[in-house]
């Protein structure tokens, strides 16, 4: 037995290891690579291809959402498919998280999508690293047609004045309540303009008039530090990063910051750190805010006719960001964008693509305000008429804050990690770890730190 | 020469009937870690080329708290959780070996764990049994106990993950059960003679001659707790958190990999955890002698 054991044992253990190592090892872009297969278009001439609109050419178009926009999209660009027969388009989609993992995948691995979905959150990391394509090229060729972009929704765009991505929608973040909640505590609304101490006073109100039962609001200090505390820095006339990359807040801002959500968090008018962290990562039909555990809750305004859908009773309805007595305005253009990626050996037809896509009756008929309200100012006229009420407020909420927006800086490279430092230190706070004083000093000297590798 | 071809004249039908095997060893495995091996002396964003930067990574691992973090719920996650797990896979083979009815039902069913609980649905189960609202706290609540939010705190969730691994108790089991088989029952009849308790027997007779498994089993299950990565990626819903509390070392390779773009950092950290497991391994191997008994 004991031979046998033994050659067993030495097998399996060499075979386990293989494994770990290949496990390991995966995350090499040959891996991916060579594991995906890259479609092949059909035409592989592209000087022909301006010429020769017959020419037959595949382009893939990924985005992220769930399985509402995924039809929609997928019928979009059906439509797409019939206007331009000869241009196919292979669609690939997926979470929010997911679809940002593969993408980088895909990046690095060298068969990224034609057309992607981008967002501001990560366009920097692309953008920087030279993955994506400059979009002036298309335009200045004809294929992409902006002239009813107003000159601020194209700029935001715009990373070292160079236009990486245009806005299949803009939006504006805000605070969400729904009405029949605050009726039946028998709480007055906030109000559209309300400051940090507005906020804080409402939060406790209702915590106190609910008994108990309700949380004013969930907990901003942590998470993404956008567009939460970005626009707490904005209004201190500073911002997350300096246009050449540095941190752009000082500490006082961030004691200030973390300092207001301990005090709430200390008198019980947001959730404590363990019921915060269970829900944060919550799909929208599970969320504090849906599941009744919180009256209040911070969300992008296209997505009101989402939460809307889960209320049988009430409005939802979104007011502005708390605003800074003596403040500046916070406010910047958000929204979901569509970018080409530089190794796309179809760049024209992925142009037309795009511009198909933000710029014909035919797409937005169906698009709406999926994404935010349409950025080109023709096509936002257009769908008006098509709204549901819960999609007109967001409209509204959006055409009413955005006159407030002004530019703001794209994150250097590293802004992932100091988003996790952000993040891992809000919530060091909120289990008592560390004071908020502490906390700050440490995100200061580390996140300096992972700016200067 | 002439040998070597009259090898392959012999063998080629052996080496074509491999080759599906070897390609995939190939070109999934030896090249992807040779690839591996190279970038973790590199920085490498996984957009622009790899820079060499030699022992870099390396080093900076070692000043990196996080890092310490991952290692040290790891081995936690490891070290108390492969021994509480193999001592509960023992316990049931016993209870199974004492030759009760219907033993190929139970074994089957006992094994399931095993087969799926590294899943991401078991993971979201997990997540629901253990959350604040879930069926712990209600039975819980039922019994009179105070209840808490298990996943979400940080003193308590690795061990949900622990319980979890645990639970998968199934694949050492089996292996226990035919070990147990093994023993020679004339054993237990000279040690009854000689007026052995059950306690003196189980002690006596059945653990030394089963260590060869247990070792087995030890080897094994630890190697594997080494690379857990789905439940701690589902149930914190890829933070790790909270606190770093669920900060699996695969975890943080994959953040670092794919979410901060350091993958020769990553790559490095890969390299590391080899490294970990094999001299864990091998401390395992070099100890065996003082406490596994081979018969013969």
């Amino acid at each position: 037995m004991s031979k046998m054991m033994k050659s067993l044992m030495l097998y399996a253990l060499s075979i386990i290891m293989l494994v770990t190592v290949a496990a390991c090892s995966s995350n090499t872009p040959n891996d991916a690579a060579n594991t995906t297969s890259t479609p092949k278009a059909t035409n592989q001439n592209d000087s022909n291809q301006q010429n020769d609109k017959k020419d037959n050419v595949e382009i893939r178009f990924t985005w992220w959402g769930d399985t509402t926009r995924n039809e929609l999209y997928n019928a979009i660009v059906d439509r797409f498919e019939e206007e331009y027969p000869h241009i196919k388009v292979k669609r690939e989609f997926g979470g929010w998280g997911d679809y940002w993992d593969r993408l980088t995948t895909q990046v690095a691995g060298g068969n990224a999508p034609d057309v992607v979905s981008m967002h501001q959150f990560y366009v920097s990391d692309y953008a920087r690293r030279g993955a994506l394509l400059d979009l002036s090229q298309v335009v200045d060729s004809g294929s992409l047609d902006l002239t009813n972009f107003p000159e601020s929704a194209i700029n935001s765009g715009r990373i070292n004045d160079t236009l990486y991505m245009v806005p299949k929608g803009v939006t504006m973040p805000g605070w969400a309540y729904n009405t029949a909640v605050f009726d039946e505590l028998g709480i007055d609304y906030p109000d559209m303009n309300w400051t940090w101490e507005d906020y804080a006073a409402k939060v406790t109100e209702i915590y106190e008039k609910s008994g108990g039962s309700l949380w004013g609001s969930v907990d901003g200090s942590g998470g993404q530090p956008q567009p939460n505390f970005r626009y707490f820095t904005r209004q201190h006339g500073q911002d997350l990063y300096t246009a050449d990359g540095q941190i752009g807040f000082t500490e006082e801002t961030l004691v200030k910051w973390w300092s207001m959500w301990d005090e709430l968090r200390k008198k019980g008018a947001i959730p404590d750190a363990a019921t915060g962290t269970e829900y944060e990562n919550a799909p929208l039909e599970q969320n504090m805010f849906v599941t009744g555990l919180v009256a209040i809750t911070q969300i992008p305004a296209n997505q009101i006719y989402l939460y809307q859908q889960q209320f049988s009773e009430g409005e939802i309805r979104m007011v502005r960001m708390p605003t800074l007595t003596g403040g500046q305005n916070g406010e910047y253009i958000e929204g979901a964008y569509l970018s080409i990626t530089e190794k796309s050996k179809h760049p024209e037809e992925a142009a037309l693509f795009i511009d198909f896509f933000i710029n014909s009756e035919r797409s937005l008929e169906l698009f709406k305000v999926e994404q935010g309200s349409p950025a080109s100012t023709t096509m936002s006229e257009f769908v008006k008429p098509l709204l549901e009420p819960a999609q007109q407020r967001a409209v509204d909420f959006i055409q009413e804050v955005l006159p407030y927006a002004t530019d703001a800086v794209y994150a250097p490279l590293g802004a992932a990690e100091i988003q996790q430092l952000f993040s891992d230190q809000a919530s060091k706070i909120a289990f008592g770890q560390m004071s908020v004083e502490e906390a700050a000093k440490a995100f200061m000297t580390e996140a300096q730190a992972i700016l200067q590798r | 020469m002439n040998k070597l071809k009259q090898a392959w004249r012999n063998n080629w039908v052996g080496y074509l009937f491999l080759s599906p095997w070897l390609i995939g060893v190939l070109t999934l495995s030896a090249i992807p870690m040779l690839a591996s091996l190279y970038l973790s002396f590199t920085s490498y964003d996984m957009f622009t080329p790899p820079k060499f930067i030699g022992l870099d990574n390396y080093a900076t691992m070692f000043q990196d708290a996080k890092w310490r973090d991952s290692l040290r719920v790891t081995s936690m996650y490891v070290f108390l959780g492969v021994p509480l797990q193999l001592i509960f896979a023992l316990a049931i083979a016993l209870f199974l070996n004492r030759g009760i009815s219907g033993l190929k039902f139970y074994r089957a069913i006992y094994y399931v764990p095993s087969l799926f609980g590294g899943s991401v649905a078991i993971a979201l189960l997990w997540r629901q049994l253990f959350g604040s609202k879930g069926l712990v706290n209600s039975f819980l609540t039922t019994l009179g106990f105070e209840t808490k939010n298990w996943i979400a705190s940080p003193d308590t969730a690795l061990y949900t993950l622990i319980v979890l691994m645990i639970w998968q108790f199934g694949s050492p089991m089996v292996i226990f059960l035919a070990g147990l088989k093994q023993v020679p029952i004339e054993l237990y009849e000279a040690s009854k003679i000689d007026g052995a308790s059950k306690w003196k027997q189980f002690s006596r007779v059945t653990l030394p001659l089963i260590t060869p498994v247990v070792f087995f089993n030890l080897v094994m299950q630890i190697i594997g707790a080494f690379q857990a990565f789905t439940s701690a990626y589902i149930i914190s819903g890829g933070s790790g958190g909270p606190l770093n509390s669920t900060l699996f070392y695969t975890l943080y390779l994959y953040q670092k990999g794919f979410t901060h773009f350091q993958m020769g950092y990553a790559s490095a950290m890969a390299w590391f955890l080899l490294l970990f497991i094999a001299c864990a391994t091998a401390i395992l191997f070099i100890t065996s002698k003082k406490w596994v008994y081979y018969q013969e």
